[in-house]
């Protein structure tokens, strides 16, 4: 199976000085193409500077990381721009509106950086998605007139629109209620069903067990690893329990 | 603590804060020069005017004198203290040369008089009364800057040698707005040059008490005493006295003003941005239950320390610059007595300054109360609604590029928040463009509209000689004969009286002569063609309350005449009030004669102008066009200077905010700055959507702000000019530089600073942006 990212001995610090800490400390991963795959690990270990690491929102101080052939240290900031807006899909643990668009156009937003004469077409392929996602009705609404979930699935509508290679989520269900977040883990499944890998960070068992590989982090680095066969929407609880069982394992 | 803070703080911003610290200063330093300069002012016009003991009433007055009449008149008046007639010899400028420059060109009607005995004292630079002897000259203050000219030079009046003694104050006549200045000679002196000049009497009086003047006034008009000439009273001395250096003050107050404006703009935008990057740390010292006044306290103790060295730099400045101002009133007008409190009221102006930016950081602070700690401590940024403009969407634009769309939306999603910017913009298009106007509309052509003057290339000014009907003819003669001049006219000007509706006698200079040969544009009506047809200046019609159609009682040979209104015309010649009409007059009481003519080629002009000159001396020959900016030339100067400042300024008051602008848009737009990068918008697309915000704002801006200078603009140069005699005004525009130079310099200007102002968007992070 091809590799779509390849991490490796990323270090990562904050600070300077004394003071100065490394938040990732060596952290090695590699993603399939159309895997899914769960972070976690107890607060300050280091998931979401990973994830950021991994999609090259931010720069990391050793190590390297490779996406679809690219050494991501290596290319300018138009070229990491550009691949993070068409071969990324982001989604975060409050939704990431622009408050000034409504929401099919927050959605269409990244593909019209390039592909403005083609609006009528990205937008329909958004309705499309947006009534995949159970939201068709909200196109013209406000961002602050719609729920918490309603907008997560607003933004990975956004995530999806432009065929993403990865759909990174940090913490995506995170500040919604059980019924919500089960919704969008159902989303999830879906959009990996139809061959796009998934990154998730999260805390919550109940969405890495949902997941085919879950890699645990603590001070920095990936300390362990839990393997699952692809989630057919069945023994979900029994899933959940592997997870915790490692979890108490790894003490997280 | 404070301290501490305020150093950090000052240290992370040291420009801004520099910039605003010197706009203070320079707002303090203006507020306490005006106080200053207005209690000097007042102070020195009080004292020279005391010094000199200038009348309470004055008539000037040409033509024969019943001095018997008017000592009969002043001995019976109970208000009238002292009386006095002085005589004025008004001598021709050629006449006059002072070391080794003629007065020729000099546009001020100068004149001789002797030293009174009473009252309206010619004082020296001392402030006493000048005692001059025999070949003794004192020169008005005026030319003492003006000219080269020093004390010991000589000077030839009327063929005589003089040694220049000294230089002298005025209380009538100092002022730069008084067309006459008055030269001091011994008595002997006066009487061997009398002959160079005609003489015109001050009909003075000094009252009892002054709240009687309005009385008095009254009284002397209905005496039916001498009064041909202007009328002028003791509050109208004071006026003409303050007048320039308070358009001065005036000028300075307005500029202060703006320079407050200039620095609230900053601290505004310094301190939203200061609160935007704190937002988290606000909340949470609101969570830990710090009180709202102790929070405010840190903020503002920055801009204490601020508005302190700002207001005591200001202070020393304006004790530094305040002699460089105090010159031209010390010079004219003497010492004021009243420095100490003058010194106190410009203490009061700085503190005035301090205070107002202490009220007003307070007043930008109050938005902490809206704060809620949840939100700060959550969001780290403000989370204001917007309006979400519903017609203008993303998904149904086609025509802008996607950045240009974002940056333009962004602006109508946050009007309120762009609105300062956009006033900053509105007025400084209007700034720029009104004075470039009004120098475009005073240095054309076409201005000689309001000049009441006709399409001509020559003109002869034939006055202030003997025998002008004579000399006039000579010239008609001349131009008869002349091949090259294919029609001309001549135009006398006389004195007549009207009679106003209540029956008082009012003086009028009426233009005589053939008004179709140069015909000039009426505002309203037509010129006069018939013998009963009169023309009325613009003012003059105001004045006296007359419209095209009513009827006006001229006196001619004691005789009333009734002429009826023809047409209104513009005229700012002259005080702006003149008249013309067609009736033959054959008295010689002639006050000036002009010459029109027209040439058949017009490149001859410059060669005719030099060959009448040099057959008629006694005549002031003009190339028309060069006439208008003479006549306007300084004014054309001042107001082109002015412009080329008011460019400047604008420019720089442009660039400052849209640079401060920009640095608190990108602290408050961080989140969003940060959520477009997350999803693959590059540092040039932010850039981008930054300008074209910039350039949205300022294409408003700009559009309003012509069409504000256009409207308001225009009828403010046209209240102005009003006032000095057009009945309407429109500016001439000069289309190249109002409608392209000047929006392309503002939008560059906007639009270079835009790009630097917000260079730190690409510095924003977004793993430090988009927290969870």
């Amino acid at each position: 199976m091809k590799k779509i990212i390849i991490g490796e001995h990323i270090v990562k610090s904050f600070g300077e000085g004394d003071e100065k800490r490394n938040v990732l400390d060596g952290a090695s991963v590699d993603i399939n193409e159309g895997e899914f795959v769960a972070i976690m690990g107890p607060s300050g270990s280091g998931k979401s500077t990973l994830m950021f690491a991994l999609s090259g929102m931010d720069n990391i101080d050793g190590g390297k990381v490779i996406f679809d052939g690219d050494e991501l240290s290596s290319v300018g900031e138009v070229e990491l721009s550009d691949i993070r807006r068409t071969k990324m899909g982001f989604v975060f643990q409050q939704p990431t509106m622009l408050k000034n668009l409504n929401i099919l156009d927050n959605i269409i937003l990244p593909s019209m950086r390039d592909n403005r004469k083609n609006v009528a077409k990205i937008s329909e392929k958004a309705r499309e998605l947006m009534k995949r996602v159970g939201i068709a009705e909200l196109e013209m609404r406000d961002i602050t007139q719609v729920s918490g979930g309603q907008l997560q699935r607003a933004g990975i509508c956004r995530a999806l629109l432009n065929n993403p290679k990865i759909i990174f989520g940090d913490e995506p269900t995170g500040a919604l209620n059980t019924k919500s977040a089960q919704e969008i883990m159902d989303i999830f499944s879906e959009i990996n069903a139809g061959g796009t890998a998934l990154m998730l960070v999260t805390h919550d068992a109940k969405v890495a067990a949902r997941t085919e590989r879950i890699m645990f982090m603590h001070d920095g680095k990936i300390v362990s690893e839990l393997k699952l066969p692809k989630f057919d929407g069945t023994n979900i609880d029994g899933r959940v329990g592997k997870v915790t069982e490692k979890m108490w394992e790894k003490g997280i | 603590m404070y301290f501490r803070l305020i150093r950090n703080d000052l240290s992370k911003s040291k420009l801004i804060t520099l910039t605003t610290t010197i706009f203070v200063a320079a707002a303090a330093m203006l507020f306490s020069l005006s106080a200053i300069l207005i209690v000097n002012l007042s102070g020195a016009i009080d004292s020279l005017m005391h010094q000199a003991k200038t009348p309470h009433f004055m008539q000037m007055h040409s033509g024969a004198i019943d001095t018997v009449r008017l000592a009969n008149f002043a001995e019976q008046n109970s208000n009238v203290d002292e009386y006095q007639v002085l005589e004025f010899l008004n001598m021709d400028n050629g006449q006059i040369i002072l070391g080794e420059q003629s007065l020729a060109n000099n546009v001020q009607d100068n004149g001789f008089s002797i030293q009174s005995e009473k009252f309206d004292y010619l004082l020296d630079l001392e402030g006493d009364i000048i005692n001059v002897s025999d070949g003794e000259l004192y020169v008005p203050i005026n030319y003492m800057k003006d000219t080269a000219i020093n004390v010991g030079d000589k000077a030839i009046i009327g063929g005589k040698e003089f040694t220049v003694a000294g230089f002298l104050r005025d209380s009538q006549m100092n002022s730069m707005l008084s067309s006459s200045k008055r030269f001091l000679v011994s008595p002997n002196d006066y009487v061997a040059i009398k002959d160079h000049g005609s003489t015109e009497y001050l009909i003075e009086f000094r009252l009892k008490d002054l709240s009687s003047l309005s009385e008095f006034e009254t009284a002397y008009a209905s005496a039916g005493l001498e009064a041909n000439g202007p009328t002028i009273t003791y509050p109208l001395f004071k006026t003409l006295n303050s007048i320039s250096d308070g358009i001065m003050i005036a000028v300075i107050l307005l500029i202060s003003v703006l320079v407050v404006a200039i620095a609230f703009m900053c601290i505004r935008f310094t301190l939203l941005a200061k609160i935007e990057d704190d937002y988290r740390e606000i909340g949470v010292m609101k969570a830990i239950g710090l009180r709202l006044s102790d929070i405010k306290k840190i903020y503002l103790a920055k801009y204490t320390a601020i508005a302190a060295v700002g207001s005591i730099f200001g202070f020393a400045l304006s004790l530094l610059f305040k002699g460089l101002l105090l010159e031209n009133i010390r010079l004219y007008m003497g010492e004021s007595e009243n420095s100490l409190f003058a010194a106190a009221l410009g203490i009061i102006g700085i503190l005035l300054v301090f205070f107002a930016i202490i009220a007003y950081v307070s007043g930008v602070l109050r938005r902490f109360r809206k704060i809620s700690a949840a939100e700060a401590i959550r969001f780290g940024t403000s989370q204001e609604r917007n309006a979400v403009t519903k017609r203008f969407s993303l998904n149904r634009n086609k025509l802008f590029n996607t950045n240009i769309f974002l940056g333009i939306k962004d602006v109508l999603a946050r009007k309120r928040l762009y609105a300062t910017m956009l006033t900053v913009l509105v007025i400084s298009a209007f700034i720029i463009i009104v004075p470039q106007n009004l120098y475009n509309t005073i240095s054309s052509t076409s201005f000689i509209k309001y000049m009441g003057i006709g399409n001509y290339d020559i003109r002869i000014d034939i006055q202030q000689t003997d025998h002008i009907s004579q000399k006039s003819a000579e010239v008609l003669k001349s131009m008869n004969n002349d091949i090259s001049i294919t029609k001309y006219t001549i135009l006398t000007t006389k004195t007549f009286k009207t009679k106003t509706e209540d029956g008082s006698e009012e003086n009028i200079k009426i233009e005589l002569g053939d008004h179709s040969i140069f015909p000039i544009e009426y505002t309203e009506g037509r010129a006069p063609a018939t013998e009963n047809e009169i023309a009325l200046s613009a003012l003059n019609a105001d004045e006296m309350g007359k419209k095209v159609g009513d009827d006006i009682t001229v006196v001619m040979k004691g005789k009333d005449i009734t002429l009826t209104v023809s047409g209104i015309y513009s005229d700012i010649t002259n005080g702006g009030k003149t008249a013309k009409a067609v009736f033959t007059d054959t008295s010689e009481n002639i006050m000036w004669s002009v010459i029109c003519a027209k040439l058949s080629d017009k490149s001859h002009i410059d060669e005719k102008v030099s060959e009448y000159a040099d057959r008629f001396t006694f005549a002031k020959i003009s190339n028309i066009d060069e006439f208008v900016t003479q006549t306007f030339s300084s004014t054309i100067k001042s107001v082109g200077k002015a412009s080329i400042a008011a460019i400047f300024i604008a420019l720089i008051i442009t660039v400052l905010v849209t640079l401060l602008f920009m640095k608190m848009l990108v602290a408050k737009d961080r989140y969003s700055i940060a959520v477009m990068k997350a999803l693959g918008f590059t540092n040039s697309d932010i850039t981008i959507q930054f300008a074209s915000r910039a350039v949205f704002v300022s294409i408003i801006g700009i559009v309003l702000g012509t069409l504000l200078a256009n409207s308001l603009g225009e009828a403010l140069a046209g209240a102005v000019i009003t006032s000095f005699g057009a009945s309407s005004f429109s500016f001439s525009v000069n289309p190249l530089s109002a409608f392209v130079l000047c929006p392309l310099m503002m939008v560059c200007s906007v639009l270079i600073t835009t790009i630097i102002g917000t260079s730190g968007a690409g510095k924003i992070k977004i793993s430090e942006n988009i927290k969870e």
